[in-house]
């Protein structure tokens, strides 16, 4: 494949995509690493904004870790179940309205999920409500799930969509004579999800997971009218330091913690794409 | 060489010379406002309609960045920007932020001291025109309204409202999850209750309000704190200043600190129960303004000045602060009710009366305090 070309027009080529993620992304996204350890009353550089962070935030740190991989894990299973039976299922007219109404939240924006939570999953909320006229739950022992558990609705809800229209699609597009053969053997349908579908797809399960996860990370919006009082998410913190105090240092601090999760999970992204022997999706 | 580069220039300044001519004939105001949605809509709604009438072939433009500090300091990081750049003009003609923001703006050489050359400056008699969280900002501001926050209660749920921080407290131990606040991150009603706190509990309250910042001030400020984290075991969060507002009105809390512009206009507009009423808690309480600024720069300082005049004339701030908008008026209060009827005046004391304001009305702490306050919050109260 190798053709004589010059390097020169190539290189053009490249340079506004390159500059572009230079100067916007990795200059910036740079500079607040570094400035995370920077000391703005002494002028050095410690690690001051560091521990200051983790002492005022370390539970919202956890918080954080535990809400992201909880929603992560449940968008998993969720929309493995989803995209299976799509795939999978016999009743032509559930999977032709199955179909059509998963992709709803997809159109929706985190802040307008966010808004409609808040009023759903109050503690007087439509839910609770609608729980206590079917007699399900008794009204003084309803509760407020605008917490923790309110971000992991919202979260799920929102990224599920994402995750099975990836998941589906690489479903869809597999060789169906293998799940067919299984089945004529006699395996049930969740046995053909589990060990014919779900292993050929495996790549694609990750990609969407890994990408719903860094969304998650970043969300500002969601736990910030979800979540009453504390702890919250990194985010809030972030832009509490910054709107409160104008106190960039900590905030970078923050931000450093919260790159380091997403560094995580895009370690992961990379070896995937390694390991496939072509880059990721 | 040196010739045709000098005409190159010429003809480059002639070119965009001319073209500013051109566009002389459309003026653009840049207004930038702080503060929530309804200080937006102030602007779009009533008062750049009324400036563009009364000054054909100018246009009020406005943008909002939003409330509490988060959005002042947008615009004071925009004019930063302008001034380490070395800009001749600014492109923001007139701003509206709130007290702390105005206070660094004002340290930070990015404001037009203009008061006293419009007519209305006279006005300003309030001691926030005079001292912004403890910075001596006199000049620089005319103050837009004034805005308080106050206890909103049910009185189906309670029907002797806690007239006090001891009676609240008294009541919650009674009946638990009756009150809920929003914290200090979900904005500033929440923050109003805390300031209220330490100053019921913390000591010396007006060297924290008046100055000069001492540390030692803070003497008591460890006990407070302790009492409120273990007050803030039997209260409910809301998620923001609207949250407590949803929370009342559907039930799920008795009584909440809130904004009483925000308080009367839901009213007004039926987002409210009408029953609900409010308190205002002895021995205080904070309330802040909005103010005008001009920046030191601004491209429009003559039709600034003229829109600052306009805003705070007595006809504007009855109609439009206290008939339309339900804030108390920023400048004097004398002044203002003459252009009111009676029945729109007294609407707007009636649960919280004119003595009331007089006597638990509060500024928000010195700056430093304040951001010592929060910060403490964070550590004694919420780990």
């Amino acid at each position: 494949m190798q053709r004589p070309t010059s390097s020169l027009p190539m290189l053009a080529l490249l340079a506004p995509a390159v500059l572009m993620v230079g100067l916007l992304f990795v200059y910036p996204l740079g500079m607040s690493l570094t400035y995370a350890f920077h000391n703005e009353s002494t002028g050095g550089w410690d690690l001051g904004n560091f521990s200051k962070a983790f002492d005022l935030y370390g539970s919202d740190i956890a918080l954080t870790a535990g809400v992201t991989v909880l929603s992560t894990a449940l968008v998993g299973v969720l929309s493995i179940a989803i995209a299976g039976y799509l795939t999978l299922g016999e009743n032509p007219r559930a999977v032709a309205i199955l179909g059509w109404i998963y992709r709803w939240p997809l159109f929706i924006p985190f802040v307008v999920a966010a808004q409609l939570m808040r009023t759903f999953l109050a503690k007087n909320g439509m839910l609770n409500n609608t729980l206590m006229s079917l007699g399900l739950v008794d009204p003084l022992n309803a509760v407020s799930l605008l917490d923790w558990r309110g971000v992991v609705i919202t979260f799920v809800w929102k990224q599920l969509p994402f995750a099975v229209l990836l998941i589906g699609g690489a479903m869809a597009a597999m060789d169906r004579s293998m799940i067919e053969s299984a089945r004529g053997l006699g395996a049930g349908r969740l046995r053909a999800l589990l060990e014919i579908v779900l292993p050929q797809v495996q790549a694609t399960v990750w990609v969407a997971l890994i990408l719903s996860f860094v969304t998650m990370l970043s969300a500002l919006s969601v736990p910030m009218m979800v979540i009453a009082g504390s702890p919250t998410m990194l985010t809030v913190d972030m832009a509490w330091r910054v709107n409160s105090y104008g106190d960039y240092g900590v905030a970078n601090a923050l931000g450093f913690v919260s790159f380091a999760m997403s560094g995580v999970a895009a370690w992961f992204y990379l070896r995937q794409g390694l390991r496939d022997g072509r880059p990721p999706k | 060489m040196k010739q045709f580069k000098r005409a190159l220039s010429l003809s480059i300044t002639l070119a965009l010379g001319s073209l500013s001519l051109s566009a002389q004939a459309q003026v653009t105001l840049n207004v930038i406002s702080g503060g929530s949605q309804n200080m937006v809509d102030y602007v779009t709604d009533y008062l750049g309609p009324l400036f563009e009438k009364q000054n054909p072939g100018v246009k009020v433009s406005v943008v909002g960045t939003g409330p509490d500090d988060a959005g002042s300091q947008k615009m004071m990081e925009k004019l930063q920007a302008q001034k380490a750049a070395g800009l001749a003009t600014w492109d923001t003609d007139v701003i509206v932020p709130n007290q702390q923001k105005t206070g660094e703006m004002v340290q930070g050489g990015l404001l037009l001291k203009y008061r006293d050359s419009i007519a209305t400056g006279k006005y300003a008699v309030s001691q926030s025109a005079k001292q912004a969280l403890g910075v001596n900002v006199d000049g620089y501001v005319m103050p837009m309204f004034e805005s308080q926050t106050a206890l909103a209660y049910n009185p189906d749920l309670i029907k002797n409202p806690p007239a006090s921080y001891d009676e609240l407290r008294s009541f919650v131990a009674k009946s638990p999850k009756s009150f809920g606040y929003n914290g200090i991150k979900g904005g500033m009603s929440g923050v109003a209750f805390v300031v209220g706190w330490m100053y019921a509990y913390g000591g010396n309250p007006d060297v924290v309000q008046q100055g000069p910042y001492d540390a030692k001030a803070q003497a008591g400020w460890k006990k407070a704190f302790a009492d409120l984290k273990t007050f803030n075991q039997q209260v409910v969060f809301t998620p923001g200043n609207a949250g407590t507002l949803d929370m009342l009105n559907r039930g799920e809390i008795a009584m909440g600190p809130v904004w009483v512009d925000m308080f009367h206009t839901w009213q007004a507009e039926g987002r409210l129960a009408p029953n609900l009423k409010l308190k205002l808690l002895s021995p205080g309480m904070p309330g802040q303004p909005y103010y005008y600024a001009i920046p030191a720069k601004a491209k429009n300082v003559e039709l600034a000045k003229k829109f600052i005049a306009l805003a705070t004339s007595p006809a504007v701030q009855a109609e439009g602060i206290v008939k339309r908008f339900n804030w108390y008026p920023g400048i004097d209060a004398n002044v203002v009710k003459p252009a009111l009827d009676a029945k729109t005046w007294n609407q707007l004391f009636v649960d919280v009366t004119p003595s009331d304001l007089a006597k638990f009305s509060k500024p928000f702490p010195l700056a430093p305090f304040f951001k010592d306050l929060r910060e403490q919050y964070e550590t004694q109260v919420q780990n």
